[in-house]
């Protein structure tokens, strides 16, 4: 039959056969110098010349460098049938895998004439293997961490990166409940399309796997790219059904659409804010709720999503929700656990205050009696001697000492004495202008300037003003006395989250960070007529009061007392 | 001469008191616990009562009481070393609180006022 055929149409219908074959196949003398291709080869590696007369690792430009995988070298070595599997970038930069089977064709006299070699584009079944095998080790990794940012990141970054799933662009949104809204958590792509072609060009050289990725994901995950900042912008309210986002968690369905500017069943508020005609959504579903969903697109290159791209988006998808529900389990127990660390250093240091506290009041009472006799007869004795100038010295002297040991006392029996708290609504503004204006004389008597920054809309709270009152008199002083060549004192309150904030800042001497560590221990002083109570005080006075102080301090150039305040105070 | 009943556990003290007060010009009688106190005021009926709290046998506070009862009209100064019986309802039975000091102005004050 062939040879009839060949009779009519001469060598013409060889090359007709060859051309229409979808294999590309060559013939190499011996030197592995090409002799002949047929159509389907240089198009297959996309040459821009004719192979002919070139040698065969010039054209293939294979990465097997190794002779013992080369099916050519093999074949003339061995004079068998040989084949193998290699992967190449063409000249227009597109990656290959390519299966060639070389056989040897030999002449009269039994020796090696030729090389006849067949390569199939097994391009598309080889990414897919490697697709799913990518995915599948994703998916493993993303089991075992525990960040949720960090898991999302990659579960985006796995979703845009050629070798896994392939989109342009991806963007996660997330269910808020309370607020009955789904917004834009974060997105991960390029913003442009010089910026597309940019990463593209740089990724089809590289064959990504997975610790790549990784480590990809990690790199970008902080940068705030203009994609992640429009993403961010994004909120949609769970009643309005019609957005396609809002569909796609209410039915828990997979949503592909592929003409969304003209299709008149949806509303386009989501659709113009995503930008593009066709994009895909999947829900991702943990115990039957949807607690978010991913968007995907292909923005740049404008190919249509594969039915390929859908499945596997598919099955992806559900193990990021799989992953997000163990995080976010792993999330709350170690909030759990942190609250009751919390609440266990409150409790101890409660106790160790109590402690302290019942110490101080029995050794202060118990010195007290005593010193007022001391003191009472050193009286006496003044008095009795007043002529006498030195038995009056004397016994000024003592008197003075005996004062200045009943100021401490008083001061540590203020700490031990059981708080009975009053409660009352007020304006912390008032509060502040109140202690301020009482601390003025002496402020003005150690050249401290006062800065007053009262946020007027602080809303009012329940405090007790005669402690609270304290707590900042305290903190004034402490300010002033840091402040030894005189300064500026700064009071500042404003609203922040849920609590009123009071920013006390001085321009003193600030605090080293060995000062810092036991600055609320009771008894710990620095000063040299203190007795280490006001901070103590201070402290147990705004525990008390479910709010909490932090210390920011420079050695040199001054530090900031900050006082939070719950609006709402539970146990008012 | 007013008589001032002075109710003092400790030794040293009671004679400050002692002396102190007589300079102010009054007559000093003395006790050394709740006990005393009651008998002592049975005996001579003061004209006003210096009394501490804390104290061996009868504590002063219930002292107070007791004499309060048989007695109503005699002022009584509280005169302690411990501030927080301040917010012990039964020491608002006393006309005065006075935290002790070994200056004695306040306490002499207080009495010259309600002598």
């Amino acid at each position: 039959m062939v040879s009839h055929i060949l009779k009519d149409c001469g060598d013409n219908v060889i090359n007709m056969l060859t051309d229409a074959l979808d294999a590309g196949l060559s013939v190499l003398d011996k030197d592995l110098t090409i002799i002949w291709v047929n159509k389907t080869l240089p198009n297959m590696l996309n040459l821009h010349y004719n192979p002919v007369g070139r040698k065969c690792r010039e054209v293939y430009a294979c990465e097997c460098q190794d002779s013992r995988h080369c099916s050519v070298l093999q074949a003339l070595s061995t004079g068998k049938k040989t084949s193998n599997e290699i992967q190449l970038i063409t000249e227009s930069g597109v990656r290959k895998y390519i299966r060639n089977i070389t056989t040897p064709v030999r002449d009269g006299g039994n020796n090696i004439a030729y090389l006849l070699k067949v390569s199939l584009d097994i391009t598309q079944q080889e990414e897919k293997v490697r697709r799913i095998s990518l995915l599948r080790k994703f998916a493993e990794v993303m089991q075992g961490m525990l960040q949720i940012d960090r898991l999302l990141h990659l579960a985006l970054t796995c979703v845009t990166a050629g070798s896994a799933l392939g989109f342009n662009r991806a963007r996660l949104f997330l269910v808020d409940k309370e607020q009955n809204v789904i917004y834009g958590k974060m997105a991960v792509g390029p913003s442009s399309l010089e910026e597309a072609n940019k990463i593209w060009s740089e990724i089809a050289h590289k064959n990504e796997n997975l610790d790549d990725l990784i480590d990809a994901s990690e790199k970008t995950r902080h940068y705030d790219t203009p994609l992640h900042k429009t993403t961010r912008l994004m909120a949609f309210s769970l009643t309005d059904e019609k957005e396609i986002i809002v569909s796609c968690v209410k039915t828990k369905k997979m949503i592909l659409e592929r003409n969304a500017f003209s299709n008149d069943q949806i509303d386009k508020k989501f659709v113009n804010a995503v930008g593009v005609n066709e994009f895909i959504c999947v829900p991702l579903v943990v115990e039957g709720d949807a607690i978010g969903a991913i968007c995907a697109d292909n923005a740049y290159n404008r190919k249509p999503i594969t039915e390929e791209q859908v499945e596997l988006l598919s099955i992806f998808a559900s193990r990021v929700a799989l992953a997000f529900a163990n995080a976010e389990t792993y999330r709350k127990l170690w909030e759990k656990n942190q609250q009751l660390k919390e609440t266990r250093e409150r409790l101890i240091r409660s106790e160790r205050l109590a402690v302290i506290g019942n110490m101080a009041a029995y050794i202060a009472h118990e010195i007290r009696n005593p010193l007022v006799t001391i003191g009472g007869f050193a009286r006496i004795l003044m008095r009795e001697y007043a002529d006498h100038k030195k038995v009056k010295q004397h016994t000024e002297i003592i008197t003075e000492e005996v004062n200045r040991l009943e100021k401490i006392l008083a001061n540590i029996m203020d700490f031990s004495k059981p708080i009975e708290t009053l409660k009352t609504s007020i304006q912390i503004n008032e509060l502040l202008e109140n202690t301020c204006c009482l601390m003025g004389p002496y402020l003005k008597s150690a050249h401290i300037q006062v800065s007053k920054k009262f946020d007027p809309s602080i809303p009012k709270i329940i405090v007790d003003q005669t402690q609270m009152k304290q707590v900042f008199l305290n903190l004034i002083k402490n300010a002033a006395e840091s402040m030894t060549q005189g300064g500026k004192l700064t009071v500042e309150s404003m609203t922040e989250d849920e609590y009123i904030k009071i920013d006390f800042t001085d321009t003193g001497e600030g605090m080293t960070p060995e000062i810092l560590q036991n600055l609320f221990t009771p008894f710990f002083t620095t000063k040299v007529d203190g007795t280490g109570v006001g901070l103590a005080v201070s402290q147990k006075i705004i525990d008390d009061h479910n709010g909490f102080i932090k210390i920011k301090s420079v050695p040199k150039e001054g530090t900031t007392f900050s006082i939070s305040l719950p609006i709402k105070n539970v146990t008012a | 001469m007013k008589t001032i009943l002075v109710v003092e556990d400790d030794k040293n003290q009671l004679l400050l008191y002692e002396q102190e007060l007589s300079l102010e010009g009054y007559k000093i009688i003395t006790a050394r616990d709740g006990l005393e106190a009651i008998k002592k005021v049975r005996e001579q009926l003061p004209d006003l009562i210096v009394m501490d709290i804390t104290m061996p046998k009868m504590n002063g506070i219930e002292a107070m009481g007791k004499i309060l009862s048989e007695h109503k009209k005699i002022p009584i100064i509280i005169n302690t070393a411990y501030s927080r019986y301040k917010d012990d309802f039964m020491s608002w039975a006393a006309d005065a609180y006075i935290v002790k000091s070994s200056n004695l102005k306040e306490l002499k004050d207080k009495i010259k006022e309600l002598v």
